[in-house]
């Protein structure tokens, strides 16, 4: 009897439990750029309809040929964790991915703010690691090699354990969502700079609407993923340094990678400091923490308008009184949401260069990743490119010189802190 | 409570108690590999396994199956094997137990193992997070029990030796905090374990600081009540050892604790002036990730059962030093 009866209250109050909890969390808006650009309630609406019509939700993400993404591969990625009799494993993002990444892609998983650096925001479709020019976008192998690798120093595992497929399933996935995250920037941006507030933006009755979703914002954005296999940077053959060298030839390469290192051609030490310690500058931001970090400023700016605009309001009358206050309830307006938004936001952190007498290669440790590396730069953050801009343009360095600052780098690890070091160039970052 | 020694004399139920904590502490280490690996939705239904009876299941098809199947098929068998020594332990109560109130501890032993039971039905059945927190939790609390019903059906605790020490009830009641700041820091670990995938980052930030918190506040109330037990009462056996025993689990804990967060997040960019950033990345999934955090989380029960052992014979054995009697530390000999 006792039994029974607490099998029933069991039942019923786990049934009560279940019930008050979501299972299938949805997309969200990027409402820092919402909030930012004052998009209305109904053109909110009209965005996140449009995202759910071209990319499904996150238990059900739709491959839109378009797109070129793969419906099976998705399929696999999405929806909530599973496996099945045979061992094969269901909602893969969920699984590996989510806790630090965030439903929606934006970095913004449960365990983000514990972790530095923050997970990567996969919304503006730019990645530190790849193998392409600055301004392309990686190539399904990059994003391979990062799952593959992981990205050590950080909390990025290696997923080396997956199996290939599961490996591509994610990588395309994190495909979906950067395309999702670049097509819902272009239309907070076009909606924002093209249309009135009350203006309809109304794919379903409009198709002038449909030809600019999926021509105009969408198409570029596709072209710039499908084109990513052109824009691989390729080592010139004559300056790659061979596998055997010998050591004067290495001493030599070194000797030059470090004239460059402290010079003003490639002036690595304003930011990696004249130990390498990445003791250079301290105050820069990467793209993710200075887009919270304007937001923040700009939010801040809106005290002092505000303070601005009562002191005119206590010498107007009349007509632009009436004005002045209307302007001030405005303010406050967005002054209020944007410290609602600011409360969810990550805090901003600086990004602090590398050390890189520690022999801990983010982008990974083979030649041909240092030299990426220093030739495209890491998109999104300080670490400018050295090499050309696009195949065939001209480069702050040659390919040969950047292999020599390859062969110092290698080098610094072994190098002793205490050799003399020349006279920094940028004395007065490395004075403080 | 009648707790006069002649009317203890069988031995089965303290042995069956030991057996069931034995058998009981393997379970939570395999629950929380099934956490840790993800493997709770392996199996869609419940209480069958794939249409089968739970222990008609062709025992070659979940040998050589595949991993999140093995685990989580086991975990099953494990339970139900839990709850069969439950009800056992419960018959051998009712029949040679002469104290009402251990029956009744047998009732709900049995009530909450079936409660626990339920609950993983549930998770599984609603794929529901919040009700696997609820199963982290109620495991480590069924454990406790049944160390709670070893220490019941002991020698030291039917036939005991008090001891009378100075500031008795304050050991007693650290010795209680101690058992129930233990509990608390499991919740918060289940907490962590199961966020929802939603969760707002502060949140859990929130509750990361808690649970590291509470292990320095945790971590000081073990050793203040060991110290205090080894220089008070370091004569009365079972709080002798349970006080050594706590402080080891600690040391034990805190590398854990450490190493969990290692292995999961990397050395953090803070420790790297103490320890070297790892040259490659850690790797999901794999042997040091899987065993270290799901050792950290079966520590932290054993750590529970220790503490709830430890403040149920200071209950029992400590006794403040009569008024009149000048000597601080004095064995009153045998059961009063």
């Amino acid at each position: 009897m006792l039994s029974r009866s607490t099998w029933l209250v069991t039942c019923v109050g786990a049934i009560a439990v279940a019930g008050c909890s979501e299972s299938s969390p949805p997309f969200r808006l990027n409402m820092t750029n919402v909030v930012a650009k004052q998009i209305s309630l109904d053109h909110q609406q009209a965005i996140a309809n449009i995202l759910g019509g071209m990319f499904g939700t996150p238990d059900e993400p739709i491959a839109l040929p378009e797109t070129g993404l793969d419906q099976r591969l998705l399929a696999m990625a999405a929806g909530p964790v599973w496996s099945d009799k045979e061992g094969g494993k269901h909602g893969l993002y969920r699984r590996h991915c989510v806790h630090c990444h965030g439903i929606s892609g934006d970095g913004q998983g449960p365990t983000a703010a514990i972790l530095n650096p923050y997970p990567r925001d996969y919304r503006p479709g730019i990645f530190k690691f790849k193998s392409t020019y600055t301004s392309g976008e990686p190539t399904l192998g990059d994003l391979e090699k990062t799952l593959h690798d992981g990205i050590p120093g950080t909390a990025m595992p290696s997923f080396a354990l997956l199996p290939p497929d599961e490996i591509r399933a994610l990588v395309e996935y994190v495909k979906y969502l950067s395309v999702r995250g670049q097509m819902e920037a272009a239309l907070e941006n076009h909606v924002a700079e093209e249309l009135d507030a009350n203006a309809k933006f109304d794919p379903a009755t409009d198709p002038a609407v449909q030809q600019l979703i999926v021509k105009d914002l969408l198409g570029p954005i596709v072209e710039s993923w499908n084109g990513a296999k052109d824009q691989v940077i390729r080592p010139e053959d004559g300056a790659i340094p061979p596998a055997e060298r010998p050591a004067g030839d290495i001493a030599a390469s070194v000797k030059a990678g470090r004239e460059l290192f402290f010079g003003p051609k490639a002036n690595c030490v304003k930011c990696h400091g004249p130990t390498a310690l990445g003791d250079g500058q301290q105050t820069d931001y990467d793209t993710w923490n200075k887009a919270n970090f304007d937001f923040i400023t700009a939010t801040n700016d809106k005290i002092s308008q505000i303070d601005s605009l009562r002191q005119d309001l206590a010498k107007a009358t009349g007509d632009e009184a009436e004005q002045l206050r209307k302007q001030i309830l405005e303010a406050q307006a967005e002054y209020g949401s944007r410290s609602k938004r600011i409360a969810a936001l990550l805090p901003p952190r600086n990004a602090i260069p590398r050390n890189l007498r520690e022999g801990v290669y983010r982008g990974g440790r083979r030649p041909i990743d240092i030299f990426w590396r220093v030739s495209a730069g890491i998109p999104g953050t300080p670490m400018p490119a050295s090499g050309p801009a696009a195949e065939g343009a001209p480069g702050t360095l040659t390919q040969q010189e950047i292999w020599q600052l390859v062969d110092y780098v290698y080098s610094l690890p072994f190098e002793p802190a205490s050799m003399p070091q020349k006279k920094p160039i940028n004395t007065e970052v490395v004075s403080k | 409570m009648n707790t006069g020694p002649e009317q203890f004399e069988s031995r089965w139920p303290h042995r069956w108690a030991v057996l069931l904590a034995c058998v009981t502490f393997p379970l939570l280490w395999v629950g929380g590999l099934v956490t840790t690996t993800d493997a709770g939705m392996a199996v869609p239904d419940w209480p069958n396994t794939y249409g089968y009876n739970l222990f008609l299941y062709p025992w070659q098809t979940w040998l050589s199956g595949p991993w999140d199947l093995f685990i989580e098929h086991g975990h099953r068998l494990l339970a139900s094997s839990v709850g069969m020594l439950t009800i056992g332990l419960l018959v051998l109560l009712w029949r040679t137990e002469e104290r009402r109130w251990m029956k009744s501890i047998g009732c709900v032993a049995l009530g909450l193992v079936i409660f626990q039971g339920v609950l993983g039905g549930m998770r599984v059945l609603f794929d529901e997070r919040t009700l696997a927190m609820l199963h982290g939790c109620t495991g480590p609390m069924f454990f406790a029990l049944t160390v709670a019903i070893v220490v019941f059906t002991s020698r030291s605790w039917t036939k005991p030796t008090l001891a009378a020490v100075s500031g008795a009830a304050n050991i007693r009641w650290l010795s209680v905090a101690t058992a129930v700041l233990a509990y608390l820091q499991i919740m918060l670990g289940a907490v962590l374990r199961h966020v929802p995938v939603d969760a707002e980052p502060m949140t859990f930030m929130l509750a990361v600081k808690s649970h590291v918190g509470l292990a320095g506040v945790l971590a000081i109330h073990i050793l203040v009540l060991a110290i205090l037990l080894q220089i008070r009462a370091r004569y009365v056996r079972p709080l002798n050892w349970l006080s050594i025993a706590l402080v080891g689990l600690l040391l034990l804990q805190v590398v854990l604790g450490a190493s969990t967060w290692i292995v999961k997040f990397a050395v953090p960019a803070w420790a790297t002036a103490w320890i070297s950033p790892q040259s490659v990345a850690v790797q999901d999934g794999g042997w040091a990730q899987t065993h270290v955090i799901t050792a950290h989380v079966a520590v932290g029960s054993l750590i529970l059962g220790t503490a709830v052992a430890l403040a149920l014979y200071c209950q029992r054995l400590l006794v403040e030093v009569p008024a009149s009697n000048g000597v601080a530390h004095r064995k009153l000999g045998a059961a009063v």
